[in-house]
């Protein structure tokens, strides 16, 4: 009896998942081989999509259905598949349910309309034309927050969207300790700024050739193309379609660093769901726990494996003979030059160590909007006083600065932190990895990537929306987010490199 | 009236949506997706398609066609107002024939039996395969037998691939084709050292024929800001709306005009997707099955237009220069001859224009008996080989080289063959009348202008989409029935003269 409501339950959920699937590889022929008449007609059908994938899941048969479970849930254990998805389908259904329909339809709206004011108000470099749109959609988050008992701070509602369990005080803790200490390292640095030189990443390199390589790194790092693929698009992303269609895509520019790093960083995200436990496929779990777990894996193998020594001790000679202009570039010089760090305006270009104060900044500034203590229009203001005081820049228009991030045109407002949260995690995955395989950096440096990978596997991905970020923080460090780590990692590593005290 | 047309509007248009989405994700699965996606691939496209035809099959739509059939009672034939209510009403009831359970059990023994199909095929083991098509030919009957009464089974099977056209109707075109056919094929066989094709016997450079393939489908008018063309194992078109229509080919090693002549054939169906009224979009007047009228332009486009002596005088030059040296000793009349060559042989897809239909008349008649069941399963190798024999004096001596070098009755696609054959025969009487209308049409060709064809075509076909059953489509646009003279006339023309019979 209890095994048909829950076997009606993932009857429901698969249609649903189906739906959401069939919409990312929607997304995906967009992004990637979609000829430019497409647009239109693609985006009738992806309407549709969401449309029914949202109809089906807010049904009152599944709210029920997730009642009468209740009992059946109590008595298993938590960490079990069956109790976890019950338990985070509840919570998943009970945030879209609260959302009156009207509003959702209003804020997808103006979502579509503040993408196109934002695009024209960047090319242009005029705030004023973005204004009035971002402020209805500070208006409409703030309404939307208003449908979670207005009990503390709005801002919460809006972060939980992202980052299931996390709340504005639990992460201003963490930001605010790790900020002063950003600000320092980063000062420190830029007075040694000459003690590292990048140009030798500015080398002519074929595109085909960049991709061949990439493919060649994320695939013994662990990524497989029996279930997935690379691509190009505008923006590099990982999306999936159940565990065996793990898709990557990456672009080029003018550095030869770019494309193969963004190939790490997607690698990493796309092993998450590679690894994902298959008996969840086709429930909601079928996914990352968060934004910010997400992120830790990406930002794991981008920054901590891709960007340290013992990975480039073994790819190196093998990037050398793929591009014979660095056959005189010894490794030091490139290791140096690919974590070169420098203050600069735009977020996705930042380096490791200046990155996390681009998303202070917005995390801030996001919590003063929501809760009225900075309007719309002092924006542009806002952000540059806060740049020069972190960074020491000041942007000289508003395309490099306030309008240079797609997020909040797309009323993405509380996902910032996720990065950052993500990064400070992936360091304390890194310090329990290390302390449960003392041979991980050696087994770097011979490229053997097997046994990290099993170790994240075990630890993280094979759950996949089991956990909240707390919980799984718990589970594997057995306690809660720490940005200590993540600032000694920085310490040791910067100062290394640019010879500070 | 307005406001039930557009609730009917709406309702179809979600079911359309879902039907475009499926083909992305089909497309996807044969060009693009990782072997890994092959399970969760079938588990979104049932759901989708189940959906679709949820929405297509609600009571709302049989009580919207009901209201508003005094209305499309008021409107003219050919308006788009009555032909979406009368093919909506069509489709419906067709739909609404077969009990869903029903349809899942033929799809299901569908799966196995493709399956089984191209296992029997590799191992030349028909006894493999021969209880799956029982089962599926069991089925088709059932299928079939919910559209009684009718004069013969076969006529649903028919009526589902290209609707309007009935047995007694095919089986008249049919009869008076066949002896022409056997008489030519006969004659030409006695005169084999005619042509001499050793001019294709060479391997070409796979990329340049992919770009040779884009620029000669470009020529013919097939625009690619709305499509795109990539490589599958076999060639096909699909459609996600008239404004992103994509086509395939495939290349074969030793054979260099297959990748060109498949890409111009799936041309000719994207033209047609392509020039579809904008004003039938999301209708279902837009896609769904026409298959005689689609092989129609296919085959116009490869056969009559794309072999005719006019084409390669035009293209011949090109060709040349595009695969230079291989052709630099060839000329335009060698290779216009050698893409004409005539040679009876076992397999359909293989086959030149003049034995092509004596292939699809023995498929039209065995299927006819199966469904009537004259013909048992066992028997049918026999009956195949014993045909062949007749019909093109040439006998398989594998069964994988006779009944099951097709995939469509392992679908449990009866009722699909007689299509083809029909759209050369419709190819053929639209090319008469074409010449009547442009008496400049073969000069145009010769110097590649292709406008005033896709120009004519559009007008008398492509854009009518779904509007007109194939006998009222032919009645428009050649002012006369369907008929194999014209077909007769132009084989006996093209091949008389190549071979001096």
């Amino acid at each position: 009896m209890v095994e048909e409501k829950l076997t009606q339950l993932k009857d429901r959920l698969a249609r649903v998942r189906d739906l959401e699937y069939a919409a990312y590889v929607l997304q995906w022929d967009m992004e990637t081989m979609m000829p430019p008449g497409g647009a239109d007609a693609r985006a009738d059908q992806l309407a549709t999509l969401e449309a029914l994938a949202h109809q089906y899941f807010v049904d009152e048969e599944i709210g029920r259905l997730l009642d009468d479970l209740r009992p059946y849930e109590a008595q298993l254990d938590p960490a079990s598949d069956e109790a976890s998805i019950i338990r985070v389908t509840r919570r998943e259904y009970q945030k879209k349910v609260r959302v009156p329909v009207a509003l959702v339809e209003e804020i997808t709206r103006t979502a579509s309309l503040a993408h196109h004011a934002w695009v024209k108000a960047r090319e242009e470099d005029h705030f004023a034309h973005f204004q009035p749109l971002l402020q209805r959609t500070v208006d409409l988050a703030i309404q939307w927050a208003e449908c979670f008992d207005g009990q503390g701070n709005p801002y919460n509602p809006l972060l939980d969207r992202f980052e299931p369990g996390m709340t504005y005080d639990q992460i201003d803790a963490i930001f605010s300790g790790l900020k002063p200490e950003l600000v320092r390292l980063v000062a420190a640095i830029v007075e040694h700024q000459d003690a590292v030189d990048d140009r030798i990443l500015h080398l002519p390199w074929e595109t085909e050739a960049q991709l061949a390589f990439g493919r060649e790194v994320v695939a013994q790092m662990g990524y497989d193309f029996e279930r997935g693929r690379l691509d190009l698009s505008a923006h590099p992303f990982t999306i999936h379609f159940g565990r065996g269609d793990v898709r990557i895509t990456t672009r080029v520019d003018e550095s030869i660093s770019s494309c193969l790093m963004s190939i790490i960083h997607e690698g990493g995200h796309a092993l998450y769901e590679q690894n994902t436990s298959p008996t969840l496929y086709r429930t909601l779990l079928d996914q990352g726990a968060s934004y910010s777990a997400h992120e830790s894996q990406s930002r794991f193998y981008e920054n901590i494996l891709g960007r340290s020594r013992p990975f480039w001790r073994h790819f190196y000679p093998r990037l050398q003979a793929a591009l014979p202009a660095l056959r005189d570039v010894d490794i030091e010089t490139f290791y140096r030059a690919l974590n070169r760090s420098r203050p600069s305006l735009i977020r996705v270009e930042a380096d490791e160590v200046t990155y996390g104060l681009h998303i202070i900044l917005r995390f801030e500034l996001e919590n003063d909007l929501i809760n009225g203590r900075v309007q719309v229009a002092d924006l542009p203001h806002e952000w540059n006083a806060r740049m020069e005081q972190y960074l020491g820049l000041t942007p000289p228009n508003d395309r490099l600065g306030v309008l240079q991030d797609i997020h909040w045109a797309h009323g993405y407002i509380g996902y910032f932190p996720d990065y950052l949260l993500g990064t400070i995690f992936s360091v304390q995955l890194w310090e329990r990895l290390k302390q449960d395989n003392p041979q991980a950096e050696a087994q770097v440096e011979r490229g053997e990537f097997g046994p990290i990978n099993a170790w994240m596997r075990e630890q993280v991905q094979q759950h996949g929306m089991k956990f909240t970020l707390p919980e799984l923080a718990q589970r594997i460090t057995g306690g809660p987010l720490k940005w200590e780590p993540y600032m000694s990692y920085l310490r040791a590593k910067y100062g290394e490199i640019y010879g500070l005290s | 009236m307005r406001d039930q047309l557009d609730q009917l509007k709406a309702l179809l248009a979600r079911g359309i949506d879902l039907t475009y989405a499926a083909f992305l994700l089909s497309w996807d699965q044969e060009t693009k997706m990782p072997p890994g996606g092959v399970q969760a691939r079938a588990d979104q496209i049932a759901t989708l398609q189940s959906l679709a035809h949820e929405f297509f099959t609600a009571d709302a739509v049989g009580a919207l066609l009901d209201e508003l059939a005094p209305y499309a009672d008021s409107l003219p034939h050919d308006s788009h107002e009555a032909s979406l209510i009368r093919v909506t009403r069509r489709d419906y009831e067709k739909r609404r024939r077969v009990p869903a359970a029903l349809v899942g059990e033929l799809a299901r023994a569908s799966a196995l039996g493709k399956k089984a199909w191209a296992e029997a095929k590799a191992g030349d083991d028909f006894a493999h395969f021969q209880p799956h098509l029982e089962r599926i030919v069991a089925l088709r009957i059932q299928w079939a037998e919910c559209f009684a009464p009718f004069a013969d089974r076969y006529d649903p099977l028919l009526d589902h691939f290209e609707p309007g056209l009935d047995t007694p109707q095919i089986a008249a075109v049919f009869e008076a084709l066949k002896p022409e056919l056997v008489t030519l094929v006969a004659a030409i066989a006695e005169r084999r050292a005619a042509v001499d094709d050793r001019v294709l016997h060479v391997t070409l450079p796979d990329e340049a024929q992919i770009a040779f393939c884009r620029q000669v489908t470009e020529w013919l008018g097939y625009d690619y800001q709305r499509g795109r063309l990539d490589l599958s194992a076999h060639p096909f078109t699909t459609r996600f709306s008239m404004d992103d229509v994509r086509i395939t080919t495939r290349i074969l090693p030793g054979n260099p005009i297959k990748a060109l002549m498949s890409a111009i054939h799936e041309a000719g169906h994207a033209l047609h997707a392509q020039h579809i009224d904008r004003a039938l979009y999301r209708t279902g007047l837009d896609v769904g099955l026409m298959m005689a009228i689609s092989e129609s332009q296919s085959r116009f486009y490869e056969n009559v237009l794309g072999r005719s002596r006019a084409f390669w005088r035009f293209l011949f030059p090109r060709f040349q220069r595009a695969f230079a040296p291989h052709f630099d000793a060839a000329d335009a009349e060698t290779l216009y001859r050698a893409v004409n060559r005539v040679e009876p042989g076992l397999t359909r897809v293989e086959a030149d224009e003049v034995t092509y239909g004596l292939h699809i008349m023995l498929r039209f008649e065995l299927e006819h008996d199966l469904i009537n069941e004259r013909v048992r399963v066992a028997d049918l190798p026999r009956e195949w080989n014993d045909r062949m024999e007749a019909y093109l004096g040439v006998r398989p001596t594998t069964d994988r080289e006779g009944v099951l070098q097709d995939i469509h009755w392992s679908q449990g696609a009866f009722g699909y063959f007689p299509d083809y054959l029909l759209g050369s025969i419709l190819a053929a009487q639209l090319w008469a009348r074409m010449q009547e209308e442009i008496p400049e049409v073969e000069a145009q060709i010769g110097r590649g202008e292709f406008g005033p064809i896709l120009h004519w075509l559009s007008e008398k076909v492509m854009r009518h989409g779904r509007k007109f059953t194939l006998p009222e489509l032919a009645q428009r646009a050649t002012g006369g029935p369907l008929s194999s003279g014209p077909y007769v006339a132009y084989l006996r023309g093209r091949y008389g003269e190549i071979y001096g019979v």
